[in-house]
């Protein structure tokens, strides 16, 4: 793979335990340029375990992560300047306004204050929440909080981003710009890791899917590939056959008539 | 955002901390930012006593440090509580280390403990020596901010009476302190969080932003009785169990030099005064990165899940509940009144108060000169109507919830009359909040009255549910919980007033009836026809 796109992460043998617990085992993966992947499993196999590892928060794991190239336990916090990172649970500075806390993170990247405010309110205001520019942000609705997050992880451009189920909260329009923005990111060589339990988006976005269950890796490729071996029709259902998941009649079942239930 | 002056002044060290290899303007910047939302945090000292005023943006810290500053003035009196610098002294570092720790604990937790510095700096490229710094030096502005504000009167005021080397001592010893309580803070959240959850250091840190309100107030009581102090002569002098009472060590430095104490005691304290805090903070640190981990577990916030429905407690709820709506009601008032945080920190000072109030007042009719014999054969015992005086004011608070939106609840359930809600909320306050506070009185002033006065308390008892049920009237219909503590205005405290202006008039009433013969027995009879109906009209909206 000579002219072929070049690698920029790779995981080997990235194994975890919490306490007797094993999330993370033996994981190894390459990630080259320009994919976009579509990180899916049940809750609690391990997807946002990896991505703590990936950013630096976990730090306690045998194996070995490459980023850049980089083994990042010994290169220090640099490779971070080329991360971009939107987490799950709308964490941030809610007392701030939006330009204090893009100005603030984007200096963390390494942006100058005039630059990075400069740059936050174009972004703003493509999102239409020129506005509110100067509002805290704990005004904000889920979906304002949502997209001042996705500021802050493009403010410094980065290579990499990885997305916690970045369109929570997000309305019909602002999700399908969201989607073309991920496409034509990725048009440009940047890699997009897309975690999220909406697999209809997952499904039409990614380039490349990844199935975690019980902290294996258990289905790796593209959709079309998933599909003629898994010989199901969509994602949802390639998930469920994967993860050994064929009882939701049942389930739904009980559900129901329990619901319907007069009296104990 | 604003160049804080405070900064300016670290911009001075900044060599120093490029020595360190420290990233001096990201950290500068973090600092920055903390301190800027530290001014919009509203602390536990403000949000008491002020109503949860309007947000302007006031720096909101900078404000509780005139409150801070007034407390510190408790300081000054005991300064001249006789010649012996190592009793006085260590009275004053009991008080100033007991401030300093439970504001630390009670508004600077949220900092020490914000689970978004992980996600919001962790993940983007800061080392974590310049992550570290940023944290100390916070805390560090943090702690002498309060600290200078606590003690600067004082200072001054014992500079002059006592000369500057006793200055200098002060500011020596304050600082001694200040590291021994944030080494000692930092270990007890690390003990906490090693063995349970964050759930329960949150429990705890709620406890105590309750007992530092609770305090608080006391202390302006106190306050105003300490210069009958000062003709106390003390004396005072040192012991093996002194070594447990950390303000002691402070004390002996003084009482060394000052007073030219030369016991080993003497010399023993001032050692541990030097050496602890420095010890206790070296632990700390070497523990440091263990605690961060230890963090994590604030950001789970499942803690493992207790149910335990007391029997006893569900069956006084279907006994006092006449529906099922009702039923429903009386245990949802009771489980937020119970677990709320915001909530209890409002209302839970207030029953500490309500206990307290009667015997204040039985305590002015003592020192008034009566003697302990005809107190108690007289009628003093109605001064526990002053435990009545928090209902209004507790009643008022029941309508705000940190959670506030969750009310749609009432409207989208098929409930006939809003009336059911506060039946089942006023019923779980009187059960829950009120009925603890009066047994404790009861059994108390039962004692010290004799039985004869349980007639008496039982009539306290049904004025009490009645002017519950009036104290209801303030809400205008309001529905309970359905309200964000933001939209609490100052004109809460004065609509309580009128309604707070009815007690001495049932006390009136009741102390003019034990004039008459049978009177009592008479008033608790009307009182028993008359409390279903006020129940029954009183609360219809």
């Amino acid at each position: 793979m000579n002219h072929g796109p070049s690698k920029v992460l790779s995981l080997k043998g990235l194994t975890k335990w919490y306490g007797e617990k094993l999330v993370l085992d033996h994981i190894d993966l390459d990630v080259y340029e320009g994919q976009i992947i579509g990180y899916i499993g049940p809750n609690g196999a391990g997807k946002s375990t990896t991505v703590k590892i990936m950013l630096g928060l976990e730090t306690s794991y045998s194996g070995e992560v490459e980023i850049f190239d980089q083994n990042i336990k010994k290169s220090g916090v640099a490779y971070k300047k080329r991360i971009g990172y939107v987490p799950e649970a709308a964490d941030l500075y809610d007392s701030l306004t939006a330009r204090e806390y893009l100005t603030f993170t984007g200096e963390l990247y390494g942006l100058t204050a005039d630059a990075a405010d400069y740059k936050a309110r174009l972004l703003m205001s493509v999102f239409e929440l020129e506005e509110v520019y100067d509002a805290r942000i704990s005004s904000y609705s889920k979906g304002m909080k949502q997209k001042v997050l996705l500021i802050s992880s493009l403010l410094h451009n980065p290579d990499i981003l990885f997305l916690d189920e970045p369109i929570n909260g997000l309305d019909a329009n602002s999700v399908m710009v969201f989607k073309e923005i991920l496409a034509q990111l990725a048009a440009q060589g940047k890699t997009i890791f897309y975690s999220s339990h909406i697999m209809e988006v997952v499904q039409k976005i990614s380039s490349r899917i990844l199935l975690l269950n019980d902290g294996k890796i258990v289905a790796d490729g593209s959709f079309e590939q998933l599909r003629e071996k898994n010989k199901e029709g969509s994602l949802e259902e390639i998930f469920n056959q994967l993860t050994g998941f064929n009882e939701h009649q049942h389930l739904a079942e009980d559900f129901v008539q329990i619901v319907q239930r007069e009296q104990l | 955002m604003k160049n804080y002056q405070t900064l300016k002044i670290l911009d001075l060290f900044r060599k120093l901390f490029e020595g360190f290899e420290i990233d001096y303007p990201t950290m500068r910047r973090m600092i920055q930012v903390k301190l800027t939302m530290d001014g919009r945090r509203p602390t536990t000292i403000m949000s008491q006593n002020m109503g949860g005023e309007k947000k302007k943006d006031a720096n909101q810290f900078l404000k509780s440090l005139w409150f801070y500053a007034f407390i510190g003035l408790t300081l000054i009196p005991i300064l001249f509580i006789g010649d012996n610098f190592m009793f006085k002294m260590s009275l004053i570092f009991g008080v100033l280390m007991f401030l300093i720790m439970t504001a630390m604990i009670s508004d600077f937790s949220s900092v020490l403990l914000d689970v978004r510095d992980q996600t919001v700096i962790g993940t983007r490229p800061v080392d974590s020596r310049t992550i570290s710094a940023a944290r100390a030096i916070h805390v560090t502005i943090y702690l002498l901010f309060l600290t200078a504000a606590i003690v600067v009167v004082p200072l001054i005021v014992g500079v002059v009476q006592f000369g500057v080397i006793f200055g200098l001592l002060f500011v020596v010893t304050v600082l001694f302190s200040d590291l021994f309580i944030v080494a000692i803070t930092a270990l007890l959240y690390y003990v906490i969080l090693k063995f349970f959850g964050g759930e329960r250091l949150r429990d705890i840190i709620n406890y105590v932003q309750i007992g530092l309100s609770f305090t608080i107030v006391v202390g302006y009581q106190v306050l105003a009785r300490a210069f009958e102090f000062q003709g106390i002569e003390a004396s005072f002098e040192p012991a093996w169990w002194n070594i447990f009472l950390p303000p002691v060590w402070f004390g002996a430095p003084f009482a060394v030099i000052l007073n030219g104490a030369s016991g080993v005691y003497d010399y023993l304290f001032i050692a541990l005064a030097l050496l602890i805090p420095i010890l206790a903070l070296w632990i700390y640190l070497s523990l440091l990165p263990t605690f961060e981990k230890n963090l994590l577990k604030l950001m789970d916030q499942s803690g493992p899940s207790k149910k335990k429905t007391k029997k006893g407690i569900s069956r006084l709820a279907t006994l006092l509940t006449t529906s099922k709506e009702e039923h429903a009601f009386y245990q949802f008032a009771e489980r937020m009144l119970k677990n709320e945080r915001d909530l209890k920190l409002k209302i839970y000072p207030s029953l500490g108060f309500a206990i307290i109030f009667p015997f204040v007042f039985l305590y002015n009719g003592y020192s008034a000169g009566q003697s302990f014999e005809s107190i108690t054969s007289g009628r003093m015992y109605l001064t526990i109507y002053a435990s009545m005086m928090m209902i209004p004011g507790i009643v008022i608070m029941l309508q705000y919830s940190s959670k506030s939106k969750g009310s749609w609840i009432y409207h989208v359930t098929p409930i006939k009359h809003y009336g059911v809600i506060i039946k089942g909320t006023l019923k779980a306050f009187l059960t829950r909040l009120f009925a603890p506070v009066f047994i404790v009185i009861s059994i108390l002033y039962g004692l010290l009255f004799g039985i004869r006065i349980i007639p008496d308390l039982l009539i306290v008892l049904l004025i009490a549910i009645i002017y519950s049920v009036i104290c209801f009237r303030i809400l205008k219909g309001t529905l309970p919980f359905s309200q964000p503590f933001e939209s609490a205005g100052q004109s809460d405290g004065w609509k309580t007033i009128p309604f707070a202006l009815l007690i001495p008039v049932f006390g009136g009433i009741h102390f003019a009836l034990t004039y008459l013969p049978f009177g009592t027995w008479a008033y608790l009879f009307i009182l028993l026809l008359i409390v279903p109906l006020t129940w029954q009209k009183g609360l219809q909206r």
